[in-house]
Protein backbone atom coordinates (compact mmCIF):
# COMPACT_ATOMS: atom_id res chain seq x y z
CA UNK A 1 0.00 0.00 0.00
CA UNK A 2 2.92 2.41 1.05
CA UNK A 3 4.47 1.63 -2.59
CA UNK A 4 0.89 2.49 -4.02
CA UNK A 5 1.36 6.16 -2.41
CA UNK A 6 4.93 6.64 -3.31
CA UNK A 7 4.39 6.10 -6.97
CA UNK A 8 0.90 7.72 -7.20
CA UNK A 9 2.95 11.00 -5.07
CA UNK A 10 5.95 10.49 -7.82
CA UNK A 11 3.56 10.01 -10.14
CA UNK A 12 1.86 13.49 -9.85
CA UNK A 13 5.30 14.91 -9.09
CA UNK A 14 6.13 14.22 -12.42
CA UNK A 15 2.66 15.22 -13.83
CA UNK A 16 3.27 18.51 -12.62
CA UNK A 17 7.20 18.80 -14.10
CA UNK A 18 5.73 17.54 -17.51
CA UNK A 19 3.07 20.33 -17.31
CA UNK A 20 5.81 22.92 -17.04
CA UNK A 21 7.67 21.01 -20.03
CA UNK A 22 4.80 21.16 -22.46
CA UNK A 23 4.02 24.91 -21.36
CA UNK A 24 7.09 26.33 -21.81
CA UNK A 25 8.75 29.27 -23.65
CA UNK A 26 6.56 28.76 -26.84
CA UNK A 27 8.96 31.04 -28.78
CA UNK A 28 10.80 27.34 -28.95
CA UNK A 29 8.55 25.95 -30.74
CA UNK A 30 8.84 26.17 -34.88
CA UNK A 31 5.04 27.17 -35.93
CA UNK A 32 4.19 24.58 -39.11
CA UNK A 33 3.29 26.61 -41.66
CA UNK A 34 4.24 25.60 -45.16
CA UNK A 35 5.55 28.76 -46.55
CA UNK A 36 7.58 28.87 -43.52
CA UNK A 37 8.32 25.16 -44.57
CA UNK A 38 9.41 25.87 -47.81
CA UNK A 39 11.56 28.58 -46.65
CA UNK A 40 13.67 26.27 -43.96
CA UNK A 41 14.07 23.72 -46.42
CA UNK A 42 17.45 23.81 -47.69
CA UNK A 43 18.25 24.38 -51.37
CA UNK A 44 21.12 22.29 -50.82
CA UNK A 45 21.35 19.42 -48.82
CA UNK A 46 24.73 18.22 -46.78
CA UNK A 47 24.43 15.02 -48.73
CA UNK A 48 25.52 16.87 -51.47
CA UNK A 49 28.97 16.61 -49.96
CA UNK A 50 29.76 13.50 -49.62
CA UNK A 51 32.15 12.62 -52.38
CA UNK A 52 34.28 15.44 -50.70
CA UNK A 53 34.05 13.21 -47.55
CA UNK A 54 34.70 10.32 -48.83
CA UNK A 55 37.72 11.89 -51.09
CA UNK A 56 38.91 13.50 -47.21
CA UNK A 57 39.09 10.44 -45.59
CA UNK A 58 40.10 7.80 -48.14
CA UNK A 59 42.81 5.27 -46.58
CA UNK A 60 45.47 5.80 -48.92
CA UNK A 61 45.84 9.11 -48.32
CA UNK A 62 46.91 8.18 -44.77
CA UNK A 63 48.92 5.11 -46.24
CA UNK A 64 50.73 7.01 -48.76
CA UNK A 65 52.05 9.54 -45.64
CA UNK A 66 52.77 6.77 -43.77
CA UNK A 67 54.86 5.91 -46.70
CA UNK A 68 56.74 8.52 -46.69
CA UNK A 69 57.72 8.20 -42.73
CA UNK A 70 55.37 11.15 -41.86
CA UNK A 71 53.21 9.05 -39.25
CA UNK A 72 52.99 12.68 -37.52
CA UNK A 73 51.82 14.07 -39.89
CA UNK A 74 49.61 11.49 -41.40
CA UNK A 75 47.63 10.96 -37.55
CA UNK A 76 47.24 14.94 -37.24
CA UNK A 77 45.37 15.01 -41.02
CA UNK A 78 43.58 11.43 -39.67
CA UNK A 79 42.59 13.32 -36.47
CA UNK A 80 41.37 16.51 -38.31
CA UNK A 81 39.68 14.94 -40.92
CA UNK A 82 38.08 12.73 -38.49
CA UNK A 83 36.53 16.12 -37.31
CA UNK A 84 35.37 16.68 -40.27
CA UNK A 85 33.79 13.38 -40.69
CA UNK A 86 32.17 14.04 -37.13
CA UNK A 87 30.44 17.88 -38.36
CA UNK A 88 29.47 16.06 -41.27
CA UNK A 89 27.33 13.48 -39.53
CA UNK A 90 26.08 15.98 -37.26
CA UNK A 91 24.70 17.81 -40.38
CA UNK A 92 23.41 14.62 -41.54
CA UNK A 93 21.72 14.38 -38.47
CA UNK A 94 20.36 18.26 -39.12
CA UNK A 95 19.50 17.52 -42.87
CA UNK A 96 17.58 14.12 -40.99
CA UNK A 97 15.92 16.27 -38.32
CA UNK A 98 14.21 18.96 -41.32
CA UNK A 99 12.60 16.26 -43.20
CA UNK A 100 11.11 14.85 -40.04
CA UNK A 101 9.73 18.10 -39.30
CA UNK A 102 8.47 18.63 -42.23
CA UNK A 103 7.03 15.23 -42.06
CA UNK A 104 5.35 16.42 -38.57
CA UNK A 105 3.82 19.41 -40.82
CA UNK A 106 2.45 17.33 -42.79
CA UNK A 107 0.86 15.17 -40.58
CA UNK A 108 -0.78 17.82 -38.83
CA UNK A 109 -2.00 19.35 -42.13
CA UNK A 110 -4.00 16.07 -42.74
CA UNK A 111 -7.67 15.72 -42.66
CA UNK A 112 -7.18 12.63 -40.98
CA UNK A 113 -3.67 11.05 -39.36
CA UNK A 114 -3.06 7.99 -39.29
CA UNK A 115 -1.98 6.80 -35.65
CA UNK A 116 0.04 3.66 -36.31
CA UNK A 117 1.81 5.95 -38.82
CA UNK A 118 2.78 8.43 -36.76
CA UNK A 119 3.57 6.00 -33.64
CA UNK A 120 5.88 4.27 -36.27
CA UNK A 121 7.24 7.57 -37.37
CA UNK A 122 8.36 8.65 -34.04
CA UNK A 123 10.11 5.10 -32.94
CA UNK A 124 11.72 5.67 -36.26
CA UNK A 125 13.31 8.83 -35.00
CA UNK A 126 13.73 7.77 -31.27
CA UNK A 127 15.66 4.83 -32.99
CA UNK A 128 17.82 7.28 -35.00
CA UNK A 129 18.68 9.30 -32.58
CA UNK A 130 19.94 6.42 -30.61
CA UNK A 131 21.71 5.22 -33.62
CA UNK A 132 23.39 8.39 -34.76
CA UNK A 133 24.95 8.68 -31.30
CA UNK A 134 26.47 5.16 -31.59
CA UNK A 135 27.85 6.02 -35.05
CA UNK A 136 29.17 9.27 -33.43
CA UNK A 137 31.43 7.65 -30.20
CA UNK A 138 32.25 5.23 -33.04
CA UNK A 139 33.90 7.90 -34.92
CA UNK A 140 34.88 9.70 -31.89
CA UNK A 141 37.21 6.52 -30.94
CA UNK A 142 39.13 6.28 -33.97
CA UNK A 143 36.60 4.20 -35.89
CA UNK A 144 35.88 4.81 -39.37
CA UNK A 145 32.23 2.79 -40.22
CA UNK A 146 32.86 4.86 -44.22
CA UNK A 147 32.39 2.43 -46.28
CA UNK A 148 28.28 2.64 -45.89
CA UNK A 149 28.31 6.62 -45.52
CA UNK A 150 27.22 6.42 -49.10
CA UNK A 151 24.42 5.01 -49.06
CA UNK A 152 23.13 6.81 -46.16
CA UNK A 153 23.90 9.70 -48.45
CA UNK A 154 21.79 8.57 -50.71
CA UNK A 155 19.10 7.53 -48.93
CA UNK A 156 18.81 11.03 -47.39
CA UNK A 157 19.47 12.73 -50.53
CA UNK A 158 16.23 10.68 -51.93
CA UNK A 159 13.74 11.58 -48.80
CA UNK A 160 15.16 15.38 -49.40
CA UNK A 161 13.55 15.25 -53.31
CA UNK A 162 10.28 13.67 -52.08
CA UNK A 163 9.83 16.19 -49.40
CA UNK A 164 11.04 18.87 -51.15
CA UNK A 165 8.33 18.32 -53.95
CA UNK A 166 5.48 17.53 -50.80
CA UNK A 167 6.64 21.09 -49.72
CA UNK A 168 5.92 22.82 -53.00
CA UNK A 169 2.78 21.20 -53.20
CA UNK A 170 1.80 22.56 -50.00
CA UNK A 171 2.99 26.04 -50.59
CA UNK A 172 0.72 26.18 -53.56
CA UNK A 173 -1.98 25.21 -51.46
CA UNK A 174 -1.42 27.54 -48.91
CA UNK A 175 -1.04 30.15 -51.48
CA UNK A 176 -4.38 29.41 -52.51
CA UNK A 177 -5.77 28.62 -48.80
CA UNK A 178 -4.96 32.92 -49.02
CA UNK A 179 -7.68 33.80 -51.07
CA UNK A 180 -11.07 32.90 -49.74
CA UNK A 181 -13.25 33.78 -52.80
CA UNK A 182 -11.38 30.61 -54.56
CA UNK A 183 -12.31 28.31 -51.69
CA UNK A 184 -14.56 25.31 -52.55
CA UNK A 185 -14.90 23.86 -49.59
CA UNK A 186 -15.43 27.05 -47.07
CA UNK A 187 -11.71 26.21 -45.83
CA UNK A 188 -10.24 28.25 -48.34
CA UNK A 189 -8.94 25.03 -50.04
CA UNK A 190 -8.71 23.83 -53.01
CA UNK A 191 -8.67 19.46 -52.55
CA UNK A 192 -9.00 18.68 -55.94
CA UNK B 1 -21.17 26.22 8.01
CA UNK B 2 -20.99 22.73 9.56
CA UNK B 3 -17.47 21.53 11.07
CA UNK B 4 -15.23 24.67 9.18
CA UNK B 5 -12.86 26.82 10.85
CA UNK B 6 -11.96 30.18 9.84
CA UNK B 7 -9.40 29.98 8.10
CA UNK B 8 -10.92 27.60 5.73
CA UNK B 9 -14.13 29.80 5.42
CA UNK B 10 -11.84 32.51 4.77
CA UNK B 11 -10.19 30.88 2.09
CA UNK B 12 -13.44 29.41 0.61
CA UNK B 13 -15.15 33.14 0.59
CA UNK B 14 -12.01 33.94 -1.37
CA UNK B 15 -12.57 31.50 -4.07
CA UNK B 16 -16.38 32.72 -4.25
CA UNK B 17 -14.94 36.07 -5.10
CA UNK B 18 -12.48 34.88 -7.77
CA UNK B 19 -15.40 32.99 -9.33
CA UNK B 20 -16.92 35.59 -9.08
CA UNK B 21 -14.57 37.65 -10.46
CA UNK B 22 -14.02 34.82 -13.65
CA UNK B 23 -17.41 35.05 -14.32
CA UNK B 24 -17.93 38.57 -14.48
CA UNK B 25 -14.91 38.40 -17.24
CA UNK B 26 -16.36 35.86 -18.80
CA UNK B 27 -19.65 37.81 -19.63
CA UNK B 28 -17.96 41.50 -19.87
CA UNK B 29 -15.11 40.75 -22.36
CA UNK B 30 -17.86 38.48 -24.22
CA UNK B 31 -15.72 35.36 -23.50
CA UNK B 32 -18.87 33.42 -22.62
CA UNK B 33 -20.26 32.52 -25.94
CA UNK B 34 -16.62 31.25 -26.99
CA UNK B 35 -16.36 28.91 -24.38
CA UNK B 36 -19.98 28.27 -23.31
CA UNK B 37 -19.19 24.70 -21.48
CA UNK B 38 -16.10 26.46 -19.67
CA UNK B 39 -18.55 29.57 -18.04
CA UNK B 40 -21.05 26.71 -17.27
CA UNK B 41 -18.21 24.85 -15.17
CA UNK B 42 -17.80 28.55 -13.25
CA UNK B 43 -21.25 28.39 -12.73
CA UNK B 44 -21.72 24.91 -12.02
CA UNK B 45 -19.04 26.11 -9.37
CA UNK B 46 -21.11 29.18 -7.64
CA UNK B 47 -24.03 26.82 -7.36
CA UNK B 48 -21.83 24.01 -5.58
CA UNK B 49 -20.80 26.72 -3.34
CA UNK B 50 -24.41 28.19 -2.82
CA UNK B 51 -25.52 24.20 -2.48
CA UNK B 52 -23.16 23.76 0.43
CA UNK B 53 -24.23 26.85 2.29
CA UNK B 54 -28.19 25.68 1.88
CA UNK B 55 -27.09 22.47 3.39
CA UNK B 56 -24.68 24.00 5.96
CA UNK B 57 -27.90 26.18 7.21
CA UNK B 58 -29.63 23.04 7.59
CA UNK B 59 -29.89 22.15 11.44
CA UNK B 60 -31.29 18.52 11.11
CA UNK B 61 -29.24 17.05 8.62
CA UNK B 62 -26.57 14.63 9.55
CA UNK B 63 -22.96 14.78 8.82
CA UNK B 64 -23.19 11.54 6.42
CA UNK B 65 -26.30 12.89 4.21
CA UNK B 66 -24.21 16.38 4.07
CA UNK B 67 -21.19 14.62 3.03
CA UNK B 68 -22.69 12.33 0.69
CA UNK B 69 -24.45 15.62 -1.04
CA UNK B 70 -21.13 17.51 -1.12
CA UNK B 71 -19.75 14.52 -2.75
CA UNK B 72 -22.50 14.75 -5.09
CA UNK B 73 -22.36 18.21 -5.74
CA UNK B 74 -18.63 17.61 -6.37
CA UNK B 75 -19.16 14.93 -8.98
CA UNK B 76 -21.31 17.36 -11.09
CA UNK B 77 -19.00 19.90 -11.46
CA UNK B 78 -15.98 17.29 -12.22
CA UNK B 79 -17.94 16.41 -15.18
CA UNK B 80 -18.42 19.73 -15.84
CA UNK B 81 -14.54 20.46 -15.79
CA UNK B 82 -13.77 17.57 -18.27
CA UNK B 83 -16.21 18.77 -20.75
CA UNK B 84 -14.96 22.60 -20.22
CA UNK B 85 -11.44 21.02 -20.88
CA UNK B 86 -12.87 18.93 -23.70
CA UNK B 87 -14.02 22.06 -25.33
CA UNK B 88 -11.07 23.83 -24.61
CA UNK B 89 -8.64 21.45 -26.35
CA UNK B 90 -11.27 21.03 -29.28
CA UNK B 91 -10.98 24.79 -29.96
CA UNK B 92 -7.21 24.67 -30.22
CA UNK B 93 -6.93 21.66 -32.41
CA UNK B 94 -10.04 22.79 -34.61
CA UNK B 95 -7.67 24.32 -37.33
CA UNK B 96 -6.27 20.92 -37.09
CA UNK B 97 -8.56 17.84 -37.60
CA UNK B 98 -6.21 15.07 -38.60
CA UNK B 99 -4.55 15.93 -34.94
CA UNK B 100 -7.66 15.88 -32.93
CA UNK B 101 -8.64 12.66 -34.02
CA UNK B 102 -5.52 11.42 -32.81
CA UNK B 103 -5.85 13.67 -29.76
CA UNK B 104 -8.87 12.49 -28.59
CA UNK B 105 -8.64 8.63 -29.13
CA UNK B 106 -5.08 8.97 -27.11
CA UNK B 107 -7.18 10.61 -24.05
CA UNK B 108 -8.97 7.85 -24.07
CA UNK B 109 -6.12 4.96 -24.39
CA UNK B 110 -4.36 7.31 -21.45
CA UNK B 111 -7.25 7.69 -19.50
CA UNK B 112 -8.29 4.13 -20.05
CA UNK B 113 -4.90 3.07 -18.45
CA UNK B 114 -4.55 5.15 -15.58
CA UNK B 115 -8.54 4.09 -14.50
CA UNK B 116 -7.74 0.96 -15.11
CA UNK B 117 -4.26 0.84 -12.80
CA UNK B 118 -5.93 3.15 -10.34
CA UNK B 119 -8.73 0.74 -9.98
CA UNK B 120 -5.63 -2.06 -9.89
CA UNK B 121 -4.07 0.12 -7.01
CA UNK B 122 -7.19 1.24 -4.81
CA UNK B 123 -8.42 -0.35 -1.85
CA UNK B 124 -10.70 1.60 0.29
CA UNK B 125 -12.17 1.40 3.48
CA UNK B 126 -15.46 2.38 3.91
CA UNK B 127 -17.81 4.98 2.20
CA UNK B 128 -15.50 8.01 3.09
CA UNK B 129 -12.46 6.73 1.80
CA UNK B 130 -14.08 5.69 -1.29
CA UNK B 131 -15.33 9.08 -2.01
CA UNK B 132 -12.01 10.93 -1.02
CA UNK B 133 -9.62 7.83 -3.45
CA UNK B 134 -12.26 8.22 -6.43
CA UNK B 135 -11.67 12.02 -6.20
CA UNK B 136 -8.02 11.58 -6.89
CA UNK B 137 -8.23 8.76 -9.10
CA UNK B 138 -10.55 11.16 -11.07
CA UNK B 139 -7.96 14.19 -10.90
CA UNK B 140 -4.80 11.75 -11.82
CA UNK B 141 -6.82 10.60 -14.86
CA UNK B 142 -8.07 14.30 -15.72
CA UNK B 143 -4.33 15.39 -15.81
CA UNK B 144 -2.59 12.58 -17.51
CA UNK B 145 -4.51 12.57 -20.07
CA UNK B 146 -4.82 16.49 -20.54
CA UNK B 147 -0.97 16.75 -19.98
CA UNK B 148 -0.46 14.14 -22.79
CA UNK B 149 -2.99 15.75 -25.08
CA UNK B 150 -0.92 19.03 -24.36
CA UNK B 151 2.63 16.73 -25.52
CA UNK B 152 0.72 15.76 -28.50
CA UNK B 153 0.35 19.39 -29.22
CA UNK B 154 3.74 20.09 -28.72
CA UNK B 155 5.04 17.86 -30.88
CA UNK B 156 3.08 18.64 -33.83
CA UNK B 157 4.19 22.11 -32.84
CA UNK B 158 0.59 23.39 -32.88
CA UNK B 159 0.43 26.97 -31.34
CA UNK B 160 -2.15 26.81 -28.22
CA UNK B 161 -3.54 30.26 -28.11
CA UNK B 162 -2.28 31.82 -24.88
CA UNK B 163 -5.52 32.07 -22.56
CA UNK B 164 -6.40 28.00 -23.50
CA UNK B 165 -2.80 27.17 -22.35
CA UNK B 166 -3.34 29.43 -19.20
CA UNK B 167 -7.24 27.72 -18.89
CA UNK B 168 -5.42 24.14 -19.03
CA UNK B 169 -2.47 25.35 -16.89
CA UNK B 170 -4.91 26.05 -14.25
CA UNK B 171 -6.92 22.93 -14.82
CA UNK B 172 -3.74 20.35 -14.59
CA UNK B 173 -2.15 22.51 -11.58
CA UNK B 174 -4.92 22.21 -9.88
CA UNK B 175 -5.86 18.25 -10.62
CA UNK B 176 -2.00 17.69 -9.84
CA UNK B 177 -1.58 19.59 -6.29
CA UNK B 178 -5.28 16.99 -5.39
CA UNK B 179 -3.45 13.80 -6.42
CA UNK B 180 -0.25 15.41 -4.21
CA UNK B 181 -2.12 16.81 -1.08
CA UNK B 182 -4.72 13.76 -0.92
CA UNK B 183 -1.53 11.16 -1.34
CA UNK B 184 1.39 13.01 1.00
CA UNK B 185 -1.69 13.44 3.56
CA UNK B 186 -2.93 9.85 3.52
CA UNK B 187 0.49 8.63 3.85
CA UNK B 188 1.55 11.41 6.67
CA UNK B 189 -1.66 10.98 8.55
CA UNK B 190 -2.51 7.22 8.36
CA UNK B 191 -5.05 7.81 11.60
CA UNK B 192 -8.40 8.29 9.90
CA UNK B 193 -10.04 11.11 7.47
CA UNK B 194 -10.93 13.38 10.09
CA UNK B 195 -7.81 14.10 11.38
CA UNK B 196 -6.54 15.59 8.11
CA UNK B 197 -9.53 17.01 6.63
CA UNK B 198 -8.55 20.58 7.55
CA UNK B 199 -5.51 20.47 6.35
CA UNK B 200 -6.64 18.92 3.20
CA UNK B 201 -9.52 21.48 3.05
CA UNK B 202 -7.30 24.29 3.11
CA UNK B 203 -4.50 22.90 0.67
CA UNK B 204 -6.88 22.13 -2.06
CA UNK B 205 -8.88 25.24 -1.41
CA UNK B 206 -5.58 27.21 -1.85
CA UNK B 207 -4.45 25.58 -5.04
CA UNK B 208 -8.21 26.22 -6.38
CA UNK B 209 -7.64 30.14 -5.53
CA UNK B 210 -4.38 30.14 -7.20
CA UNK B 211 -6.36 28.47 -10.05
CA UNK B 212 -8.75 30.80 -10.44
CA UNK B 213 -6.17 33.66 -10.38
CA UNK B 214 -4.61 31.96 -13.03
CA UNK B 215 -8.02 31.84 -15.06
CA UNK B 216 -8.81 35.40 -14.20
CA UNK B 217 -5.36 36.61 -15.50
CA UNK B 218 -6.44 34.45 -18.74
CA UNK B 219 -9.96 35.92 -18.78
CA UNK B 220 -8.51 39.71 -18.35
CA UNK B 221 -8.83 40.57 -22.14
CA UNK B 222 -11.34 39.57 -24.53
CA UNK B 223 -9.94 36.26 -26.48
CA UNK B 224 -7.73 36.68 -29.95
CA UNK B 225 -9.62 35.83 -33.23
CA UNK B 226 -8.69 32.44 -33.93
CA UNK B 227 -6.65 33.81 -37.41
CA UNK B 228 -5.25 30.37 -37.83
CA UNK B 229 -5.79 29.21 -41.13
CA UNK B 230 -4.30 26.23 -42.51
CA UNK B 231 -3.72 24.54 -45.71
CA UNK B 232 -5.49 21.24 -45.60
CA UNK B 233 -3.43 18.91 -48.00
CA UNK B 234 -6.12 15.87 -49.64
CA UNK B 235 -6.43 13.27 -47.37
CA UNK B 236 -4.26 10.91 -50.03
CA UNK B 237 -1.29 13.64 -50.04
CA UNK B 238 -1.12 12.02 -46.45
CA UNK B 239 -1.82 8.78 -46.96
CA UNK B 240 0.61 8.82 -50.03
CA UNK B 241 3.69 10.60 -48.12
CA UNK B 242 3.32 9.04 -44.55
CA UNK B 243 4.47 5.39 -45.10
CA UNK B 244 7.33 6.37 -47.54
CA UNK B 245 8.45 8.88 -45.25
CA UNK B 246 8.42 6.15 -42.80
CA UNK B 247 9.59 3.85 -44.56
CA UNK B 248 12.55 5.70 -46.07
CA UNK B 249 13.39 7.05 -41.97
CA UNK B 250 12.92 2.95 -42.08
CA UNK B 251 16.14 2.93 -44.67
CA UNK B 252 18.02 5.05 -42.69
CA UNK B 253 17.91 3.86 -39.21
CA UNK B 254 19.31 0.13 -41.32
CA UNK B 255 21.64 1.89 -42.59
CA UNK B 256 22.83 3.67 -39.70
CA UNK B 257 22.43 -0.11 -38.10
CA UNK B 258 24.73 -1.68 -40.28
CA UNK B 259 27.05 1.46 -39.92
CA UNK B 260 27.08 0.47 -36.20
CA UNK B 261 28.10 -2.90 -37.27
CA UNK B 262 30.85 -2.31 -39.63
CA UNK B 263 34.48 -1.44 -38.44
CA UNK B 264 36.22 -0.40 -41.07
CA UNK B 265 38.98 1.33 -39.23
CA UNK B 266 41.85 3.31 -41.78
CA UNK B 267 44.81 1.28 -41.40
Amino acid sequence: MTYAFIALFLFAFLLLVLLGLVLRDPNRVPRPNAAEGLTEFPDRTHVTFFPQIKQALAVQDFAYLASLGRNALANRVCKERRKIALTYLACLRNDFQTLWRLGRVISSMSPQVGTAQEFRRLQLGLAFSLRYEMIRIKLLFGFAPLTDFGALSEVVSRLSIRMETAMRDLGERAALAAKPSSSLDGRGLDVS
Amino acid sequence: MTGMSLSVQSIWACSILAQLIALTLLLLRKNASKIPFFTTYIVLNLCQAGFMLVLALIPTLSRATFERLSWLAEAITLLAQAVATTEILGLTLRPYPGIWGLAWRALVAVSSLVVLILVWVTHAQGIGQLWFQLNRGYHLTFATAVIACLALVRYYSIRVPSPFKMILAGFCLNSCVEVLVNTLIQVLFHKGYAVYQAAWEIVTMISFVATLTIWIVALWKPFPVDARQIALPSDSTYRRLSPEINERLREINEKLLRLWKMEARPE
